[in-house]
C-alpha cells in the first residue's frame, strides 16, 4: 500500500482509496450518456450514499437508526423551506438541508446513551414526530402540510444530478477516512467494548455523537439533493420507512464496517428491486425480510466477510 | 511509413462514409411511418387510489380496443390508420414510484402519448417530468388547481373540470336553500382542499361562514371522533370532501353513530355509486347529496365517440360487468381526446398535439359533456358538475339532479327526514 | 366532552395495556424486543375477520381457538430462532434486527395474501345496545374490548403470581443464569412466555378491529411504536407498568382527539421519545442499563 502525503493528517490512504473517491462520482456523472434513465441512476446514487451513511453509524458504532428517513426528510424539507422562504440558490439550499439534518441528529444524540434497541426504535419515533409536524394541515403556511412541495423555481435535473454525484464521492471519502484514521479505530474500539474504551481514555459519548452527526449530514445532503432533483414531492415520499429499510438492508448485506460492502449491497439488491420490486413491492419486502433473517443468523458481517474469508482484502 | 499513413487515411474515409450512410438511413427510418402509436400510462392496483385508478385504466383500454377494432386511429400526420398500443406500469398509489415510472415511460419506452394516472396526487408528480421532457400530458382526472399555470403548455385536463370550479353548484344550492349552519370536513390533499377553499369563499360571497371547517388526514378511515365533535355543534348541513374510501368511512360513521343531519354531501357517490352503495347500503346513501357525473346522467347527443347509452351497453358487454362508473368514462373520454388530437394534428410532435387540442376545444361534445380547455393553462372549463340527491322512489334509490335549475330533474328533499 | 374523553380514555387504556402486555412479557423474559409484535396482532385480526366473514363466528369465539394456535406457533418460533442467539455478544442488536426481518416477512406475506385494503367487521357483533355509563354513551364494542383486555390482564397476573410456571417465569425475568442454576428449564419457560406473548398480541389484534376502525395487512408497522411507547412509559419488564402506561396513553389520546385532533396521532411518538430522553426506566421500571 503506497502511502501518500495524507499520512500527515492521521490517515494512510492508498491510491486505490483515492481512486474510489474520484472514480465513482465520475462514472455516475458520465453514465447518463449511455443510459438515459437519469432518475434511476439518481436513485442508485441516493441509496449508495444512504447505505454509506448507515455504514458510518452502524459499522463503526453498532447503533442502528431505524428512523434514518427522518434525517433524509429533514434534509429535503430544510432545503425546500430555505428555497421557498429564504430564496436560497439551490446549492446553498442543499447545504442548508444537510445542516438541518445535522441539527436534528444533535437533538437526538442523548439517545446514544441508551442501548441499541432503544436507540433504534426511538429514532423511528423521532422520525414520525418530524413527519407528523411537517405534514400537519395546521402548519400548511409554513411547511405546505400534506399538500406537498413544489420547487419548480430551482428545477434543474442536470445540476442536481451532478451535485448528487459529488455528495456520493464525499460519502465514499468519509467512510474511507473513518476506516483509515484514528477516529475510526477509536469508534471500533467503542463498538467492541465500550467499557474498556472508556477506561483507555476515549470519550465514548463524543465519538458516538460524531458518527451520528456524520451519518446525519449525508442523509440530509442526500435528501436535499433529492428534493432538488424531483422538485414535486409529498411528505410521505421523503419520510418513507422503506428509505431507511433499504439503506440498512443494503449495508448489512454488503457488509457494515467495510468500504466496498455497501456498494456491493446497493448494486446487487437495488438491481433486484428495479427488476421485480418497483411495482410489486411486497415481493421485494419478502425477499429482504428473509435476507435479513438469514444474514443476521448466519452471516452477520455481510457478503464482504465471505470475500475476506476467501482471503481477498476487501478494505 | 507513408504507406501506412495512406492506409489510415483510406480507412478514415471509409469509416466516415459508413457513418454518413448510417446516419442518413437512420434519419430516413425515423421519418418512416410508425407501426403503432404507443400510449403510456400508469395505474394503481393497490393503495388508496386503486378503487378509482383501475376503472379509469379500464376505460382507456376499452377505448384502445374499440379503435383498434376499426383498424386503428386515423393519424393525420401520416394520412392513415395506425393501431394503438398501451404501455402501462403499476405505481401502487405511491408518488415516488409514479415519478420513476413516468420517467421510464418517457425516456425508456419513448411513448408517443403520455396519460397520467387517476387523480391529483398521482398526476402532480407527472407534471414537472412531462414539462421537463417537453411531453404533452393528457390528464384525465387530476384536477388540482395548482397544476394549471400559464407557463406550462404541456398539460391538458380531459375529463373533469379543475377542482377550483366544482363546488360552484354546491355553493349555489346551499345559498339557494338558505342553509345556515354548515360544517365542512375535508381530506388534506390538493383535490379536496381546493374544493373546500372554493366552497368557503363562494359561501362567503353569499354572506355565509361555515360553523366548522377542518382538515383530516387523507388516510383517515375512522370518522367517529370527527362526527362526534361536528354533531355537538348542531349543523344543518355536513359537507365531506374526500376520496371514495373517505366517503365510505364517513357514511359508515354516520350510520354507526346514529347521527342525523339535515343534509350530508360527499363527493364520490356520484362517481362510484356501486362501490359505495355496496359498502354502506341504500340506507346509508338515502337522501345524501353528491356531484352526479355520467353515467348518472348522460349525454347522448354527441359529435364524437359513443354516446352514454351506447357506451354503457358496449362497455358492460366487453368487460362483463353491470356497473359502469364515471372513472370508466373518464378514461374512455381521455382516449377520445387523444384520438381527436391524432386526427387533427400536423405531426406527432408534442407541441403540435397541444395546438390540435386547442383547435377543437369548445367544439367537441362527448358522453362526458362539452370539452373546452382554457388555452392559457390547459385546465378543463367545460363538463360542469351539478348537484344531485339520492332519493328512494318505488323502493329503488336513484339520483335526482336538484341544482342548477336548467339541469334539474326533481326537487330536493331538504331538510332530510 | 372532558368526561367522555376521560372515560373513553380508560376503556382505550385497558385496550392499549393489552397491546403492550405481550411485548413486555417477551422482553421481560427473553430481553428481546419483538418488532414483529404488531404483525402478529395483524394476523390475529385477520384470523378473526375471516372467521367472521366465512364461518360467521363471533370474534370472541376465535380467542381461544387462535389462542392455542398462537401459543404453539410462539413455542415453535422460539426454539427455531432464539437458543442460537443466547450468549452472543451483540444479542440486543442481533435479536432486534432478526425480529425486524421477521416483521417484514410477515407483513409481506400478509400483503400478498390479503392485499392492502383495510378490513373491518361492519355488523355490530356485540349487540346494538350502547353502553350508558355516568351519563356518557359508548359503543358496545368499546366496553367489550375493555372487559376482554382487563380479563386477560388479570389472567396474566394470576399466571405470573399464582402458578408454578409463572413463578419460574418471574425467576427467569429476574436472572436467566440463576434460574438455570436453580434447575428451571429456561428455554421451555421462555418459549411458553413467547407463546403467551403472541397469544396476547392476537387478541389485541382482534380487538383492534373494533377499537381502531379497521386493520390492513401493513397494520403492524404503525401499532408497534404505540405498543413500544406504552411499554416504555410504564417501564420495561413490569406488567403493572404496562397497564399504567396504557391508561396514561389512552386518556391522553382521547383528550387530544377531542381538543387537538389534528395532533393526536403524534402522541405515542412524543411519549416514547420524551420518556427515553427524560426517564428511560419508565414510571415503574428499574434503572435501565446504560451502555
Amino acid at each position: 500500500m503506497r502511502r501518500t502525503r495524507l499520512s500527515r493528517i492521521g490517515l494512510t490512504a492508498s491510491v486505490r482509496d483515492i481512486g474510489l473517491v474520484v472514480l465513482i462520482p465520475v462514472v455516475f456523472a458520465l453514465l447518463p450518456r449511455v443510459y438515459n434513465n437519469r432518475l434511476l441512476l439518481f436513485n442508485v446514487m441516493v441509496f449508495f450514499t444512504l447505505s454509506q451513511g448507515i455504514n458510518i453509524i452502524y459499522g463503526f458504532t453498532g447503533y442502528l437508526p431505524f428512523g434514518y428517513m427522518g434525517l433524509f426528510g429533514a434534509g429535503a424539507y430544510g432545503a425546500a423551506l430555505s428555497v421557498l422562504f429564504l430564496h436560497a440558490p439551490a446549492p446553498v439550499a442543499v447545504l442548508l438541508g444537510g445542516l438541518t439534518a445535522l441539527v436534528l441528529s444533535l437533538i437526538l444524540s442523548p439517545l446514544l446513551r441508551l442501548s441499541g434497541a432503544y436507540f433504534a426504535v426511538a429514532t423511528l419515533a423521532a422520525s414520525e414526530i418530524v413527519y407528523s409536524i411537517i405534514s400537519n394541515p395546521d402548519l400548511t403556511p409554513i411547511t405546505r402540510g400534506p399538500y406537498g412541495i413544489n420547487l419548480s423555481v430551482i428545477f434543474n435535473p442536470t445540476a442536481s444530478y451532478l451535485t448528487m454525484a459529488l455528495i456520493t464521492g464525499l460519502a465514499m471519502a468519509a467512510v474511507i477516512y473513518l476506516k483509515r484514521s484514528h477516529l475510526g479505530l477509536s469508534l471500533k474500539a467503542v463498538r467492541d467494548d465500550s467499557l474498556s474504551a472508556e477506561m483507555a481514555g476515549i470519550n465514548v459519548g463524543r465519538q458516538r455523537m460524531l458518527a451520528l452527526a456524520g451519518s446525519a449530514l449525508f442523509a440530509g445532503l442526500t435528501g436535499a439533493a433529492f428534493a432538488w432533483q424531483i422538485s414535486v414531492f409529498y411528505p410521505d415520499s421523503v419520510f418513507d420507512p422503506s428509505i431507511s429499510i433499504f439503506a440498512i438492508v443494503f449495508c448489512l448485506f454488503g457488509g457494515a464496517g467495510t468500504v466496498l460492502g455497501p456498494i456491493f449491497g446497493v448494486a446487487a439488491l437495488y438491481g433486484v428491486y428495479n427488476l421485480i420490486g418497483i411495482t410489486e413491492p411486497q415481493y421485494f419486502q419478502l425477499i429482504y425480510g428473509v435476507l435479513i433473517m438469514v444474514l443476521i443468523l448466519f452471516l452477520p458481517e455481510g457478503i464482504a466477510s465471505l470475500a475476506r474469508r476467501a482471503g481477498r482484502n476487501v478494505l | 511509413m507513408s504507406n501506412m499513413f495512406q492506409g489510415h487515411r483510406f480507412l478514415g474515409v471509409l469509416i466516415t462514409a459508413a457513418a454518413v450512410f448510417l446516419f442518413a438511413y437512420g434519419a430516413a427510418a425515423a421519418a418512416a411511418d410508425p407501426a403503432e402509436i404507443t400510449v403510456g400510462t400508469l395505474y394503481a392496483s393497490q393503495g388508496a387510489f386503486a378503487v378509482s385508478s383501475m376503472p379509469q385504466y379500464q376505460g382507456l383500454q376499452f377505448w384502445a380496443d374499440q379503435v383498434n377494432r376499426n383498424g386503428g386511429a386515423l393519424v393525420k400526420a401520416y394520412g392513415k390508420k395506425i393501431p394503438i398500443k398501451i404501455v402501462a406500469y403499476n405505481d401502487n398509489s405511491t408518488t415516488a414510484t409514479a415519478s420513476t415510472l413516468y420517467n421510464q415511460l418517457i425516456t425508456q419506452n419513448n411513448v408517443n402519448i403520455l396519460v397520467s394516472d387517476f387523480g391529483s396526487v398521482l398526476t402532480s408528480v407527472a407534471v414537472p417530468i412531462a414539462k421537463n421532457n417537453k411531453m404533452l400530458l393528457f390528464d384525465p382526472t387530476g384536477t388540482g388547481a395548482s397544476f394549471f399555470t400559464a407557463d406550462n403548455p404541456y398539460l391538458v385536463l380531459t375529463s373533469l373540470p379543475s377542482s377550483g370550479i366544482w363546488p360552484t353548484s354546491l355553493a349555489g344550492f346551499l345559498l339557494e336553500q338558505k342553509v345556515a349552519r354548515i360544517a365542512v370536513v375535508y381530506a388534506a390533499n390538493d383535490f379536496d382542499q381546493s374544493q373546500a377553499e372554493t366552497l368557503r369563499s363562494k359561501l362567503g360571497e353569499g354572506g355565509v361562514t361555515p360553523i366548522s371547517y377542518q382538515a383530516v388526514a387523507t388516510d383517515t378511515r375512522d370518522y367517529g371522533v370527527i362526527l362526534r365533535n361536528i354533531s355537538a355543534q348542531n349543523p344543518d348541513a355536513v359537507v365531506e370532501f374526500g376520496y371514495a374510501p373517505n366517503d365510505i368511512a364517513f357514511l359508515q360513521g354516520i350510520q354507526n353513530g346514529g347521527y342525523h343531519f339535515n343534509m350530508v354531501f360527499c363527493v364520490f357517490p356520484g362517481q362510484q355509486f356501486s362501490i359505495i352503495d355496496k359498502a354502506v347500503g341504500d340506507a346509508g346513501l338515502d337522501q345524501t347529496y353528491t356531484y352526479p357525473t355520467p353515467p348518472l346522467y348522460g349525454f347522448n347527443k354527441v359529435n364524437y365517440g359513443m354516446g352514454m347509452n351506447d357506451f354503457v351497453k358496449a362497455f358492460e358487454a366487453a368487460q362483463k360487468v353491470t356497473n359502469v362508473n364515471f372513472l370508466n368514462i373518464a378514461g374512455y373520454n381521455a382516449g377520445l381526446v387523444i384520438q381527436k388530437a391524432l386526427e387533427t394534428s400536423a405531426s406527432l410532435k408534442q407541441e403540435d398535439l397541444r395546438a390540435a387540442v386547442e383547435s377543437f376545444s369548445g367544439q367537441l361534445n362527448t358522453l362526458d359533456g362539452a370539452f373546452r380547455i382554457d388555452p392559457a393553462t390547459g385546465a378543463q372549463v367545460g363538463e360542469l358538475l351539478p348537484v344531485a340527491q339520492f332519493q328512494t322512489e318505488g323502493g329503488a334509490l336513484k339520483p335526482v339532479i336538484v341544482y342548477p335549475a336548467d339541469l334539474a330533474t326533481g326537487k330536493a328533499m331538504y331538510p332530510a327526514r | 366532552m372532558l368526561e367522555f374523553s376521560l372515560l373513553a380514555g380508560i376503556l382505550f387504556g385497558l385496550f392499549f395495556g393489552l397491546v403492550g402486555l405481550g411485548l413486555n412479557l417477551v422482553f421481560g423474559v427473553m430481553r428481546i424486543v419483538n418488532l414483529a409484535h404488531g404483525n402478529f396482532m395483524m394476523l390475529g385480526a385477520f384470523g378473526a375477520f375471516w372467521a367472521w366473514q366465512l364461518l360467521g363466528w363471533n370474534p370472541l369465539v376465535t380467542v381461544p381457538v387462535q389462542g392455542v394456535a398462537f401459543v404453539l406457533a410462539g413455542i415453535a418460533l422460539y426454539y427455531l430462532l432464539v437458543p442460537r442467539l443466547v450468549g452472543l455478544k451483540d444479542f440486543d442488536m442481533i435479536s432486534l434486527v432478526l425480529f425486524f426481518g421477521l416483521s417484514q416477512v410477515i407483513e409481506a406475506l400478509g400483503v400478498i395474501a390479503f392485499g392492502n385494503d383495510p378490513h373491518s367487521i361492519s355488523r355490530p357483533v356485540f349487540g346494538r345496545h350502547p353502553l350508558h355509563f355516568l351519563g356518557q354513551t359508548f359503543p358496545a364494542a368499546w366496553a367489550v374490548s375493555a372487559m376482554v383486555s382487563l380479563f386477560l390482564i388479570v389472567l396474566v397476573y394470576l399466571y405470573l403470581y399464582r402458578t408454578r410456571a409463572g413463578y419460574a417465569t418471574r425467576a427467569v425475568m429476574a436472572s436467566r443464569q440463576e434460574a438455570a442454576a436453580s434447575g428451571v428449564n429456561v428455554d421451555l419457560v421462555s418459549a411458553v412466555a413467547f407463546g403467551i406473548g403472541l397469544f396476547l398480541a392476537s387478541v389485541a389484534g382482534m380487538l383492534s378491529l373494533f377499537m381502531l376502525g379497521s386493520v390492513s395487512a401493513n397494520f403492524g408497522g404503525g401499532i408497534i411504536i404505540t405498543a413500544f411507547a406504552v411499554v416504555v412509559l410504564g417501564g420495561l419488564g413490569d406488567p403493572v407498568g404496562t397497564v399504567l402506561g396504557g391508561l396514561i396513553y389512552g386518556i391522553g389520546l382521547m383528550v387530544m382527539e377531542s381538543y387537538l385532533s389534528s395532533w393526536a396521532n403524534v402522541l405515542p411518538y412524543v411519549l416514547l421519545v420524551a420518556t427515553l430522553l427524560l426517564r428511560p426506566s419508565g414510571i415503574l421500571g428499574k434503572e435501565v442499563r446504560h451502555v
